[in-house]
């Protein structure tokens, strides 16, 4: 047998040979002062920053992560009516929510040009059941110095009454549309039916 | 480890905490836009007193899953027919029933906008049944046109029960929306030349159904 001596193996032994010997009990004393300092759990919130401040997700996983969250996002803008639905309620209801699979061209909003003549006029907004009757929502502009009014809106597929805001206070209906009278308050709109695109 | 590693260790950081940052701001944004939006609108209420009997009333049918949207919708187009708060409030409370009503009968699903299409078609006089019926023949696709159609004929003068029967009988043989819009379109404008609504409505209706294949059986189309 062929003994090879390594000049770093002996540096080594001799290194090791020079150290003192490890007092009795030593041992013993770095183990249970190991079991003491056992980490304890965290609270939760504690444990959520960590997660944070480490940032252990994968790249792919936040990826799906903000990917469900936009289409969620998007779900619940246009279909779902999120501030109508208490999270009780919906699991009382016994209607099912529609999915965006099957909303369709029928949750789109439709063009629709608006036109009015009224000389004296000041402002003109279109209130009506597709802008939630919002004063504010679609207010018309005069074409020219003493012009029509006119605006386009986005009305979804369906029968819509509405009516003519002039001057922030009087309601008139569209001379050129055929009319509807309110069942619950009476008053004279007009209607419009908006095709499916 | 080298410059260059830690660098991109670095980046990776960022980007996921920027991701989480992102799906936690989208997902929040898009629950609070329509309350914000709802409450924006509210304010469009000028008398305190009015608002603050609307925003109780909306709270209230939100805790009962009633959607809101058209509450909000009847209670403005009540202020700008100038009515009392006391008829605001009898309006929504009309509504909300109504639409209670439309979810039984459009079961098992439905959209906002068909709760409300149907609701507004009982308010003007279109029969449950008919209504139940649409949503038998359709049963996976919205019916809000429909709906709508039905509502405006029997709004103009066509008896319930005849309009309800014509446009079931016209979707069971396929008709689409858009024809439905357009028999709607000639039975008002043949009721402006003189002619009387049911008598207008039996000769479009035949005119559109004369381009539909016939239908094995319409019952067959509405059984439960």
């Amino acid at each position: 047998m062929i003994e090879e001596r390594d000049e770093l193996v002996d540096r080594a032994a001799r290194a090791l040979s020079a150290m003192s010997p490890v007092k009795a009990g030593a041992v013993a004393r770095v183990l249970m002062a190991v079991r003491a300092s056992k980490v304890r759990p965290q609270p939760a919130w504690k444990r959520s920053v960590r997660w944070l401040e480490d940032a252990s997700v994968s790249a792919r996983a936040a990826g799906m992560l903000v990917a469900a969250s936009l289409v969620v996002g998007f779900v619940l803008r246009g279909t779902v009516d999120v501030a109508g639905y208490s999270t009780q309620a919906l699991s009382e209801t016994p209607v099912a929510l529609q999915t965006i699979s099957d909303a369709g061209a029928e949750s789109r909003g439709v063009p629709v040009a608006m036109v009015f003549e009224l000389a004296n006029a000041k402002s003109v907004a279109v209130v009506g059941d597709f802008n939630g009757w919002d004063p504010a929502a679609t207010p018309m502009q005069r074409v020219g110095e003493d012009g029509p009014w006119s605006a386009t809106l986005l009305a979804k597929p369906g029968r819509h009454t509405y009516a003519f805001l002039v001057d922030g206070s009087t309601l008139v209906a569209d001379p050129l549309a055929a009319k509807a009278t309110s069942p619950d308050f009476g008053g004279d709109a007009s209607v419009m039916m908006v095709r499916t695109p | 480890m080298t410059l260059a590693t830690r660098t991109n260790g670095f980046a990776r950081s960022m980007i996921r905490r920027a991701a989480l940052a992102v799906a936690a701001i989208a997902t929040l944004s898009a629950a609070s836009v329509q309350l914000g939006a709802q409450e924006a609108r509210l304010l469009a209420i000028q008398d305190d007193a009015t608002r603050s009997m609307v925003r109780d009333f909306i709270e209230a049918a939100r805790a009962r899953g009633t959607p809101t949207e058209p509450l909000v919708s009847r209670a403005l187009e009540g202020v700008a027919f100038r009515a009392t708060a006391k008829r605001i409030e009898q309006a929504m409370v009309a509504l909300e029933e109504r639409i209670g009503r439309s979810r039984e009968l459009l079961a098992p699903r439905a959209t906002v906008d068909e709760l409300a299409a149907a609701a507004d078609a009982l308010a003007n006089g279109v029969p449950a049944s008919a209504i139940r019926d649409l949503r038998k023949i359709a049963p996976y696709r919205q019916i809000t046109v429909e709906i709508g159609v039905l509502t405006e004929l029997v709004a103009k003068g066509v008896a319930p029960k005849k309009a309800a029967v014509m446009v079931r009988d016209l979707m069971a043989r396929g008709a689409t929306g858009t024809q439905l819009t357009e028999l709607n379109a000639a039975v008002q404008q043949d009721v402006a030349f003189g002619v009387t609504p049911v008598a207008a409505l039996e000769l479009r209706g035949r005119g559109v159904m004369s381009l539909l294949s016939p239908s094995a059986s319409v019952n067959a189309a509405i059984r439960p």
